[in-house]
């Protein structure tokens, strides 16, 4: 028993088999409590809420591993929506044809991208302090965004961008599948390549890292630019899901996936984290929600009962820790 | 150990369970998914909601987001596909954005209601209290009676995304400039109704940048409480006068303070009620048509086309009758 329990540890680690452990007692809990938890179109229903904030939540981590935040995320991403809405509107709306489509996908990630390259140059060049920054852009790209659309929306899209947001790929939601390859690309850049390790340094001590040969500015102004990336292709699946973009869709994401990082053992002041954990933390307030949902319970129950969730995951974690030192 | 620190979490998440699955399975069930949870407003829809699914034996449930964010109503509604409701009523925050999850939603066999929603296409029926021009132009008369017909007035909306109190708006703007050629909008509409203290804000700000201004016309709940205070915090009653929608409980002391000249409404728990009736007569197979009777809305004309039960039932809200209605639960 210890000794499987060891190999699973130092395969994927304490933290992703702790939230395992806890992600199966809560679907087995709601499992008991609703014969339908279980049902295909509930599992459906998981998959399609989940990429959304899952790619918003990406988005968020990596400034946080360099020991800052992003809170500019869910209006670069409705920046970037826009974007992608205004190209298709200009080229005939419904009957816009696909080379219109991809033109706009290219402008919207361009747009997000830059959003993200300003913060990161004004963070890193100017030393400002990122909460600052992100939240100086976010009022930018908000009043940005109203003024041009005058808060209202901008919808009637093309058959064919709907399956972005509904649509299976063999028997697999496709806003899911662009989750999964996002999170792999994030998983891959952060625990194998250069630009990984360099945020993971400068996150730890900025100074040190500096002093070590690493280009922290160079590297803290990539992080901010492919955080807005990440924003602009959670901001076209936002546009497909809801057939329709307006600034402030999704803007009660922003905590959210504050949240889903620090369950995911993200340090708060940078340096420690990694993509793996936090996806399990998503995917178990995903269920909590679609759970209590299910139940029936009151919308700010399911609020109270994350909450609780965070508190409950960092004492089990001080344990945690305690009952590791001891052992050593 | 780790059991220890868990289990007051599960049995939190048990208790919340146990107490509404023990609803019975076989009556028909129903999610009634609203703008917010927990203003009064929606607490009345909630009563009328709950009152009429005991009545009529359907398992009646309001969903009430935590925030006015429309991406919340659409996983809310997701969430009531899988549950495998009857019946999805929805009061939306945006009607293009609950498009595509309504369509899916029609798709699985469930019959949607919708409630200050006319242009939403994927429902079976959409039904109002009030037509949006009988809405705006009695507001607007009333305004107009209480400013003397001259001067400048401000308009609020709950946000400029819903079409319905936008289109009060224009009818009440547009009836103003025909009748009363003296009156005055100032500025564009400020969408900030559906929260009190940006109505507040706002109306403290206009206020402060425009000495002439007389009136305030909010369309959207709260937009009349926070203008209402911040003629109380100016001591501007009498000489600025505000209008508009809102829940009698309230506003109950800025009415009798006069700091709300009044307005008129719907009976959010009649809405409430509606829903459920609809509910019903959809399972149940009924054909709505030109002359149907329908409980709570009276006899109704539908737009078949448009799918739009609308009729007007407006009761107004003064010092006489707030106390009444907010003892109603309003």
């Amino acid at each position: 028993m210890t000794k499987t329990y060891q190999k699973l540890r130092d395969l994927f680690g304490a933290e992703v088999l702790g939230l395992a452990l806890f992600l199966i007692a809560v679907i087995v809990v709601f499992g008991v409590l609703s014969p339908r938890f279980l049902s295909g179109a509930n599992v459906g229903s998981i998959a399609f809420q989940l990429p959304e904030l899952g790619l918003l939540t990406l988005a968020m981590l990596v400034p946080i591993l360099t020991g800052g935040l992003n809170l500019a995320i869910t209006f670069t991403a409705n920046i970037s929506g826009l974007t992608l809405a205004w190209v298709l509107q200009m080229n005939g709306g419904v009957d816009a044809p696909t080379s219109a489509f991809v033109i706009g996908v290219i402008a919207a990630i361009s747009v997000g991208t830059l959003a993200g390259f300003v913060m990161g140059v004004v963070i890193a060049y100017i030393g400002a302090h990122p909460i600052l920054v992100s939240l100086a852009m976010m009022i930018f790209l908000r009043g940005l965004g109203e003024f041009l659309t005058h808060g209202g929306d901008i919808s009637g899209f093309p058959e064919y961008v709907q399956p972005i947001g509904h649509g299976y790929f063999v028997g697999i939601p496709i806003p899911l599948l662009i989750f999964i390859v996002g999170a792999i690309v994030w998983h891959v850049m952060l625990s194998r390549t250069r630009h990984g390790f360099a945020a993971y340094m400068v996150g730890s001590n900025i100074q040190a890292a500096g002093y070590s040969g690493i280009h922290t500015k160079r590297t803290l102004t990539l992080v901010y630019t492919l955080s807005g990336t990440m924003c602009a292709i959670a901001g076209i699946i936002m546009l497909s899901r809801f057939n329709s973009v307006r600034v402030g869709h999704g803007e009660a994401y922003i905590l959210i996936t504050v949240l889903a990082c620090f369950l995911g053992g993200v340090d708060p002041f940078g340096g420690f984290g990694r993509v793996m954990p936090v996806v399990l933390a998503l995917i178990i307030l995903q269920v909590l929600s679609s759970g209590l949902n299910l139940l029936g319970a009151n919308q700010h129950l399911a609020t109270a009962v994350w909450g609780l969730f965070l508190i409950g995951v960092m004492v089990i974690r001080w344990f945690w820790h305690r009952f590791a030192q001891k052992q050593y | 150990m780790i059991k220890r620190f868990l289990s007051p979490l599960l049995s939190a998440a048990i208790v919340a369970g146990s107490l509404t699955a023990a609803a019975a399975q076989d009556k028909p069930t129903m999610g009634v998914v609203v703008k917010i949870g927990g203003i009064p407003w929606f607490n009345a829809m909630e009563t009328g909601i709950h009152e009429k699914g005991a009545e009529l034996g359907i398992d009646a449930t309001m969903i009430g987001p935590t925030s006015a964010d429309p991406a919340l109503q659409v996983r809310a509604i997701e969430d009531l596909i899988a549950k495998g409701v009857d019946i999805i009523g929805v009061v939306p925050n945006d009607e293009a954005a609950l498009e595509p999850v309504l369509a899916k939603a029609m798709a699985a066999g469930i019959k949607v209601v919708a409630h200050e929603g006319p242009g939403l296409s994927n429902v079976d029926w959409d039904f109002e209290l009030a037509s949006a021009k009988g809405f705006g132009e009695t507001h607007a008369e009333l305004l107009a009676q209480k400013m003397g017909g001259a001067g400048e007035y401000a308009m609020f909306v709950g946000s400029l995304t819903v079409p319905l109190h936008n289109a009060w708006a224009d009818f009440a703007n547009a009836y103003i400039a025909a009748t009363y050629p003296d009156m005055k909008l100032i500025g564009e509409r400020y969408g900030v109704a559906e929260s009190v203290d940006d109505s507040r804000k706002t109306a403290l700000d206009l206020m402060a940048a425009n000495p002439g201004l007389k009136g305030f016309l909010a369309f959207g709940s709260q937009g009349p409480i926070g203008a209402g205070r911040a003629i109380e915090e100016r001591r501007m009653i009498g000489q600025v006068h505000v209008l508009g929608p809102f829940s009698p409980g309230q506003g109950r002391k800025l009415v009798k303070s006069g700091a709300i000249s009044g307005g008129f409404m719907w009976n959010p728990a009649e809405a409430g009620r509606v829903f459920v009736t609809m509910g019903r007569m959809l399972i149940d197979g009924v054909e709505i048509g030109e002359g149907t009777e329908i409980t709570g809305l009276g006899v109704v004309s539908p737009d078949m086309a448009g799918k739009d039960i609308i009729t007007d039932n407006l009761i107004a809200i003064n010092a006489d009758t707030v106390d009444g209605l907010a003892d109603l639960g309003l």
